[in-house]
This record gives C-alpha cells, sequence and structure tokens, in this order.
C-alpha cells in the first residue's frame, strides 16, 4: 500500500493540453449519461451517499487510476513525438531498398512516404560527395508503398524511376511493391 | 475494516477511467495533421474498418498522406473512405485470410480498373502464394498506359510460374519500351513473350500463358 502510495506521489509528466483532453473527455462522458439519465438525478442520486470500500477494493482502484494515467499519458507522449521511419516487425522478410534522386542544385532531399508516415523531417536522403545523386537505403518488409521526394523542403517530386501512384491530392507520388507477402 | 469515500472520489476515479479510453480510441498519428472535424470523422472510419477485420494501416497511410500534401481535409477524408471500401472488395476477392500488403496491392489494381472479378481469378491461379507484387505490377502497368485488359491477360498468363521479381522484371522492361517508345500493347506482348519463354526454359513446361477467360 506504501509503495502505491509513493507511486502515485511521483509526477507524471503530461503534454500542456492534456488537462483540456482529459476535461473534454470528462464532458463527453457527462454528455453521454444526460441521453439517458438526466444530470441532476445522477447528482440526487451521489448526493448524501458514501462508498465503502475494503483496503483490497481501494488498492484496487488505486491501482486503475494509476494505470489510467500513466496509459493517458503514453500516448499523449506519442502524439508529440516526430515519427521516425517505420520499424519492420519481427519475423517479416524484410528488403534492403534504395531510394535515389539525382538533383544537382538541391540543397537538400528527403523521401517521404507510407513507411515513415509521410514525415518531412524523418528520412533525409544524403548527397554523394562532388556529385548530385541523393540517396538512402531503407529496410523494408512486404508491401506496396506510396512515396515521394521532397526537395529543399518545399518541391514535391516523384521518382522518375518507380511506377507513379494514381494521385488523389495534386501533388506527385510513386509506388515501391516489396515482395513477400 | 473500510474507509469510507465520498462521491466526487468515485466520479474522480470514474473519470480517470474514461478519460484514456476516449484517447485510445483516436489514431495519435493523425493528431494535429488533420483538424478535429475531419479527424473524428477519419476515426470513425478506422474504427468501423476495424469492426469489419479491414486493416487500417493503409487508411492511416493515406490520411497522413493527404496532411502531408497539404490536401483539403474533406478531401482526405473522401480519399479514406474511398480506399476502406476498395480494401473491403479486395478482401471479397482476395479471401479472409489476405494480409494487409496484398489488400492494398489489390485496391490499388481496383482503383485502375481491374474488377473483383478479375482479382478473385488472380487469386485462383496462385493458390498459396502472395499476390502483393502481381496486382502491384496490373496497377502499375495500367498508370504506365497500358489497358487494364492487356495488363491483365499478361499478369495473369504468367501468374501460375512467375515469381515476384520476375513480375518487376518484367514491368521495368515494359515501361522502358514505353518510355523508349514503343505502343503499351505491343511492349507487353513482347515482354510477355520473352518471360514466358525464360519461365518455360527453367521450369520445363509450367508456364502455358494462358488466355483469359472471358
Amino acid at each position: 500500500m506504501e509503495r502505491l502510495i509513493e507511486t502515485l506521489k511521483e509526477p507524471v509528466q503530461l503534454s500542456p493540453d492534456f488537462d483540456a483532453r482529459v476535461l473534454a473527455a470528462v464532458e463527453r462522458v457527462a454528455e453521454d449519461a444526460h441521453r439517458t439519465r438526466s444530470v441532476t438525478s445522477i447528482a440526487g442520486w451521489l448526493r448524501g451517499r458514501t462508498i465503502r470500500l475494503s483496503p483490497l477494493g481501494a488498492s484496487g482502484l488505486a491501482a486503475a487510476i494509476v494505470a489510467a494515467v500513466l496509459i493517458g499519458s503514453s500516448i499523449v507522449d506519442r502524439e508529440a513525438a516526430p515519427a521516425p521511419p517505420r520499424p519492420a516487425a519481427a519475423g517479416d522478410q524484410v528488403q534492403m531498398t534504395q531510394f535515389v534522386l539525382v538533383a544537382p542544385e538541391a540543397r537538400s532531399v528527403a523521401v517521404v512516404g507510407d513507411f515513415n508516415d509521410w514525415n518531412l523531417s524523418a528520412t533525409p536522403l544524403v548527397r554523394e560527395a562532388g556529385d548530385g545523386m541523393w540517396w538512402i537505403t531503407l529496410p523494408l518488409s512486404p508491401g506496396r508503398y506510396r512515396y515521394a521526394f521532397v526537395v529543399d523542403g518545399t518541391t514535391w517530386q516523384s521518382d522518375p524511376d518507380a511506377p507513379a501512384a494514381e494521385d488523389e491530392f495534386g501533388r506527385p507520388s510513386s509506388v515501391v511493391s516489396i515482395g513477400g507477402a | 475494516m473500510t474507509h469510507r469515500h465520498g462521491p466526487f472520489t468515485l466520479a474522480f476515479c470514474l473519470a480517470m477511467l474514461a478519460a484514456p479510453a476516449a484517447v485510445a480510441a483516436q489514431e495519435a498519428r493523425l493528431v494535429g495533421r488533420l483538424p478535429d472535424a475531419q479527424r473524428t470523422q477519419v476515426d470513425a472510419i478506422l474504427v468501423a474498418a476495424r469492426s469489419a477485420g479491414l486493416p487500417t494501416e493503409p487508411l492511416v497511410d493515406r490520411a497522413l498522406e493527404g496532411a502531408a500534401k497539404g490536401a483539403p481535409p474533406d478531401l482526405i477524408v473522401s480519399a479514406v473512405l474511398r480506399l476502406r471500401g476498395e480494401l473491403d472488395l479486395a478482401r471479397g476477392a482476395f479471401g479472409d485470410t489476405a494480409s494487409a500488403a496484398e489488400l492494398t496491392a489489390g485496391a490499388s489494381a481496383l482503383r485502375a480498373g481491374a474488377t473483383p472479378v478479375d482479382l478473385a481469378r488472380l487469386r485462383q491461379l496462385r493458390p498459396g502464394q502472395p499476390l502483393t507484387v502481381p496486382a502491384g505490377v496490373l496497377a502499375d502497368l495500367a498508370s504506365a498506359g497500358v489497358p487494364m485488359a492487356a495488363g491483365l491477360d499478361a499478369v495473369l498468363a504468367i501468374a501460375e510460374d512467375a515469381a515476384d521479381a520476375d513480375y518487376v522484371a518484367f514491368r521495368r522492361n515494359v515501361e522502358r519500351d514505353i518510355a523508349l517508345g514503343a505502343s503499351p500493347v505491343a511492349a507487353v506482348g513482347v515482354r510477355l513473350r520473352a518471360v514466358s519463354d525464360a519461365l518455360a526454359s527453367t521450369g520445363g513446361d509450367r508456364s502455358v500463358p494462358r488466355k483469359r477467360k472471358p
């Protein structure tokens, strides 16, 4: 029990908007309850009542609260973190796949696609010294991936050496198929 | 021994338990990349897809692509919804055991003009073999300008014997021929003969190009 209390005392790192999210969730719970039973009737039910818990029950409740806070904070943390290239799952037949773009005038080139959550900063290409070739090799699991190059952070470009992907969003993309599944 | 707790303690506990569940229903990667209204719609599509047993990763990817490209949020929602329908059709053709990768490739082929019957035929010709690359090549050929009927004939003709690498080489050769000025139909015809001959030479009479059944 004391260990549990110490755990509860430990500060939890939350993002700045966590309070707002919790309050919004509480409001949603309240709204849902209102559909079936008025808030005043719930308050009336609660008023003047006491809830009796055994030490075991109280410990379970406290543990549930700790778990709820930790799970909630971990989800919020994931939201804030930049997405790295998606790792291959264990057992996948990973294929090393090279992406190359010849762009002598470019100051930077990145590849974005289904394999890195379309994160513009996750996968910069390396410039071959003294040349205009930019490249990177990524381990990809079997699948069909849409991707594009982004030159100098603003210019979207398809891969001239790969099939074009059907474009739904007004900017070009390419596609690569990795066999095995 | 019991301890007394007020009703607000209970209310607080319930609220704390409810909060993570509400957050978990959201796709975390879409937070901050789509406006709340459209993100809620995409989340609803994901929940429906998940409950229908469809993979949600391709749907999230499509939403992220639209967001990264600065597409109008409503267009992103439409694209995700459309893809969800295509994944459903692809699963109907490939079967319930199809992988997410196969369904994604099947959806691409459907988008390119194939029909669920075409995909089912591909499944039938390659029992137990992965379909990601053949279905993907079918879509790729269409995007290169090959009429769907010609591309489908070719993909099905070698379906029983070709490995993924054969399909990839076939597609690259056809695209190269087209880039050099060949007509798409002629390029497919010539390259299909070449890959069929190669398969026949390595596998005896295993690969006899078959005509598509009407």
